[in-house]
Parts: C-alpha cells; structure tokens; sequence
C-alpha cells in the first residue's frame, strides 16, 4: 500500500499538455462564448485542455456555472465550442454518436415508452434484432436494480428508479464513453448514495471510461480517479487531483479512511481559498 | 361496486342534459311564443327527422364533409405545427400567413371561395379544413416547442437523423398536446360545417336546419339543434376515448370526458 503524501503539493500536479499512449478523449484549447442579453459574450469555457485516458472515471468539479456541462455538451458533440477542438480517439467530433452516450440530471427518459422499451430503444436504433435487443434490455435492468418494474411507464417512477433507467438505456447501446451531467443532482441524499454504490459495482466491473460531472466534492472523491477542479468565471481549470484509493472501493471503509479524508478536505480548501480571493459564489 | 363519488361523476353530465331540458320546457310554457317551441315537441319531432331518408342522406353528406375536412386538415396541420415548433426559420415564415388567418371567421371566406370553387362539397369541405387547421397547428407547434432537448439529444447519441428524431421523439412526445388541439378542431368542424351549409344551402344538416326556419317549421329546427348538439357530444366523446387510450403514458390530468373544449 501507498503511503500518503503529507503535502498536498506532491500529488496535486498541473495540467499536463502532453498526452498518454492510452487518451480516449482530447480537449484541444477549447473555449465558448454565449451572447447574452444582459452581458454580452459571456466566456463560459476559456482554454480549457484535458486528457481523458480510456477507462478512466474522471470527475469534473466546480461550483454551478463554471461551465461544467457545457464541456460535458462539447465532448457529446451536442454543443460546439467557439474556438478549440475536441477528439474522441483522434478523430475532431462534430455531433453525437452512439460511442459517447449521456445521461443527464433530467432523467429525459422517453414517457411514451416502458421502462423496457426506453431501454431496448438505443439497441434498436443500432440495428439489434428485437429479441435479442430484448434479452440484453432485460438483463440491464436487473443489473440496476429494476427488475420487475419492466412494463412501467416513466411517470410511475420516483426519481431514482428515473436515473436507473436512464443509465441502463445509456448502457444499452454500449457507448466507449459515459457522459453524466450531475446524475444523481435531483435525487435525495439516501437516494443518491445507493446510486453511486450502484454506479461503482457496475463500473468496476466493466470499467468504461467515465466523465462525471459534479459539485459535490464526496462524490467526487468517491467515484474517481481523477478530479479535475474547475473554477469560474471564466470557466476554467484549476487543477487536476489524482485520487489513489484502492479499488473496489466500500463507502463504508472509504469514509474511515484517513485518505479519503484528506482528499476531500483538501480539495474544499482550495476551493475556499478562491471563494475568498474571488467573488462570492 | 361504485363508490358514491364515483356515481355522482358517472351521472353528473344526465342530470345536466336532464335538468336543461326542463329549464327549456318551463321557459317555453312560460313565454308562449310560436317560435319557441317546447323541449317535448322538438323531441318528438326528432323521430320524424331522423325516420326521413332524405333527411338521413343529408346528415351522412354533412358527416362525410366533416370527416374529410377534419382529417385532411389533421394530417396536413400536424406536420406544419411540429416543423414550425422546432425550426424558427420554418415558424418565422407560416407565423404571419397564419396571423392573418387566424381573426378572420372562416365562414366569412365562403362567398368568395364558392365563386371559385361553386356551392358544392369542395367549398364546404375546405372551409371545414380551414377551421380544424389553425388550432391543430397552434396546439402541434407549442407541443414541439416543448420537447424537452435533452430527450432529443439522447436520441441523437443513439443515431436517430433528424428526421427520425421529429417523427419518433418529437410527435410522440408532443402528442398530448397535439391531441388537445385535434379535440378543439372536432368542436370547430362541426361549428364550421352547420355555417358552411347555412351559406351554401344545397345539402346537408345545416340545410334542413335553415329550411325549416324559413318556413316556420320552429319543432324541426329545435329538433335539429339538439340533434346536432348531441353529435357534438358523441363525437367529443368518442374522441375523449381514443385520446385517453393514446396518451395513457403521460402525467395524469384532471379531465372531463364530456367537456366542451
Ligand atoms: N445556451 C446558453 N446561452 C447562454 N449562456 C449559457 C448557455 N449555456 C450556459 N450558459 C452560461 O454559461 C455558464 C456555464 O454554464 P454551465 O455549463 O451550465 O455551468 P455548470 O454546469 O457548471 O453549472 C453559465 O454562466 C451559464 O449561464
Ligand atoms: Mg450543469
């Protein structure tokens, strides 16, 4: 085992521009300008660069408006930046597509169909044949946690069961990268702890590459390898913390962990020390 | 077993019809005017209507009208209204034509159309088409407005085109809406068919209607508005049904089966 470094110095390094053997996901000097009423050319994102290594869960953290999702929009081909470029496996991405699937804080589940049906959805829109779109569908949704709710309409659900649907249709199509914007964001505290012990069981075992977005430093802590720290106004990053804590990791054990513990106190310092020096947030 | 609640509900729209027909019979008896004749001597004329074939044929040619002008107009509406709501180009260009339209009464445009077009079905069912049109547009361009574009942008990380994405996630989706509009558009067609047939006599329900008033047949004209008012409400119904059955997925909403929206 690792023995942890007493300054934060040691293990907090700065963006580094050069890329690893393994990158998935390249964020070039991208940055985005929104024209708004009020204030005009609002700089959301400014310069930002990132790597993002294949099968990493690398979370993004900063307070609200530091322009988290818009990168998240960016890197989902949803959204394009004003200047800058991302690449998925060296190629610029220009939209969305099945390799980089979303899920969203919004659940944005399809009301009109069952819980099979939006999750057999994704499967047949790739051309899957229906019963075998079915069998996989079906396993999925046992694999959330859902097993028996397969013909209920969206509406039926509470929020949690939403987000699980939401992430075994996500799952269905079986995208390289996973995009989640504050998933577990709507969702009440009990809630949202099973869902990320949930979203840590599946992760580790099949270990797709994750870009999480979060403001919620536990959370972060918790789930990832990397957190790469964001600050606001303009959008930009701040740092990027690799989290070395053993995997698979316990919730329960994780927050007896002294290591734990020190990452996420020092992570919310450093975001005091720029509320401080900043303006407030 | 029906819960007492449940009861009045069910009979609530009986005691309605039932309770209007007495105010009808009262006022008539109360104002003895020739014209005004009373609730159970236009009922009884409803069976000498409805027993006439001619008048039988008229009816059916109004129905078939109807059905056209409110389909052809559903078909033609629903498309523009989802295409106006999710491109402004498409919305910036039909929004002004239909601003225009949209005060003019459409059967104030028949004088004019029947000199194209003369008195017959094509008029007539035009005019219906034009009156179903405009909320059916309305009601499909706010429901496409409101598609929520994380569901649509879920829908293109699957790989839907953008076709695809409006037929398959935007109609669907703003389906509640669009039937709310459609179910509006059922009310003004049959308003829009008696006007047409009031202006172009020639056939139909609205021709026996007017007819009968020419000539002082006041029962027969009574008759036929309840006849007319009583399609209305089994169509509304009727409709109520499907939309139900359609939309079973969506939020649940307070809604009356035989409201006249
Ligand atoms: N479509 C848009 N038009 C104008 N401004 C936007 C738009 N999207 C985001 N912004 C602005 O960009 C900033 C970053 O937004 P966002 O990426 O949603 O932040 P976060 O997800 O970190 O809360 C905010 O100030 C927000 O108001
Ligand atoms: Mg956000």
């Amino acid at each position: 085992m690792k023995v942890v470094p007493s300054r934060s110095s040691e293990w907090v390094k700065p963006v580094t521009p050069q890329k690893p053997a393994s990158a998935i996901i390249e964020i070039d000097q991208v940055s985005q300008v929104f024209q708004t009423s009020s204030r005009k050319d609002h700089l959301a994102l400014s310069d930002i660069s990132l790597t993002i290594e294949e099968r990493a869960f690398v979370s993004i953290l900063g307070p609200s408006g530091c322009g988290k999702s818009t990168l998240l929009y960016i890197v989902g081909g949803f959204v394009s930046p004003t200047s800058g470029a991302a690449k998925m496996k060296e190629k610029a991405i220009t939209g969305p597509g099945p390799d980089r699937g979303p899920v969203f804080q919004e659940f944005a589940l399809f009301p009109w169909k069952t819980v099979l049906g939006n999750v057999m959805y994704g499967p047949r829109q790739q051309g899957v044949r229906a019963a075998e779109a079915e069998a996989q569908s079906r396993a999925l949704i046992e694999m959330v946690g859902l097993k028996g709710y397969e013909n209920f309409y969206p509406k039926e659900l509470s929020g949690g069961m939403k987000q699980r649907v939401a992430l075994a249709r996500t799952l269905a199509y079986h995208p390289e990268v996973l995009l989640m914007d504050e998933p577990f964001g709507a969702l009440d505290a009990h809630t949202r702890t099973r869902l990320q012990n949930d979203l840590l069981n599946i992760w580790e075992r099949d270990r797709k590459t994750v870009l999480f977005v979060t403001h919620s430093v536990d959370e972060a802590v918790f789930l990832s390898d990397k957190v790469v720290m964001m600050s606001k106004s303009p959008g930009r990053i701040r740092q990027v913390i690799d989290i070395d804590l053993p995997r698979p990791r316990r919730r329960s054990e994780l927050l007896l962990d002294a290591r734990y513990q020190k990452y996420v106190v020092d992570i919310e310092r450093m975001f005091d020390e720029s509320d401080e020096a900043g303006s407030p947030s | 077993m029906m819960s007492p609640a449940a009861l009045a509900r069910r009979t609530a729209p009986v005691f309605a019809c039932i309770g209007l027909l007495a105010i009808w019979q009262i006022a008539s008896l109360a104002l003895k005017n020739d014209s005004f004749p009373t609730a159970i001597e236009a009922i009884r004329a409803i069976p000498d209507i409805l027993g006439d074939k001619e008048a039988l044929i008229n009816i059916l040619a109004s129905l078939r009208r109807m059905a056209i002008g409110f389909g052809v107009a559903v078909l033609f509406s629903i498309p523009l209204g989802l295409l106006m709501g999710r491109s402004r180009a498409v919305a910036a260009f039909f929004n002004p034509l239909l601003m225009i339209i949209y005060p003019v009464p459409k059967a104030a445009l028949m004088p004019i159309i029947m000199l194209w077009l003369g008195v017959g079905d094509i008029t007539k069912t035009l005019v219906i088409f034009l009156g179903v049109s405009l909320p059916v547009i309305y009601h499909s361009f706010e429901g496409a407005k409101a598609v929520e574009e994380k569901m649509l942008w879920s829908g293109a990380a699957m790989g839907l085109s953008p076709l695809q994405r409006l037929v398959r996630i935007v109609l669907p989706a703003a389906l509640p809406e669009i039937l709310t509009g459609c179910r509006t558009g059922l009310v003004l067609a049959l308003i829009t068919m008696i006007t047409s047939e009031m202006i172009a006599r020639q056939s139909g329900a609205g021709n026996i209607l007017f007819n009968a008033l020419d000539m002082g047949q006041y029962d027969t004209v009574f008759a036929m508005i309840v006849i007319v008012g009583a399609m209305g409400i089994c169509l509304d119904a009727a409709f109520e049904r499907i939309r139900a059955r359609l939309v079973r997925w969506s939020e649940p909403q307070f809604d009356l089966p035989l409201s006249f929206s």
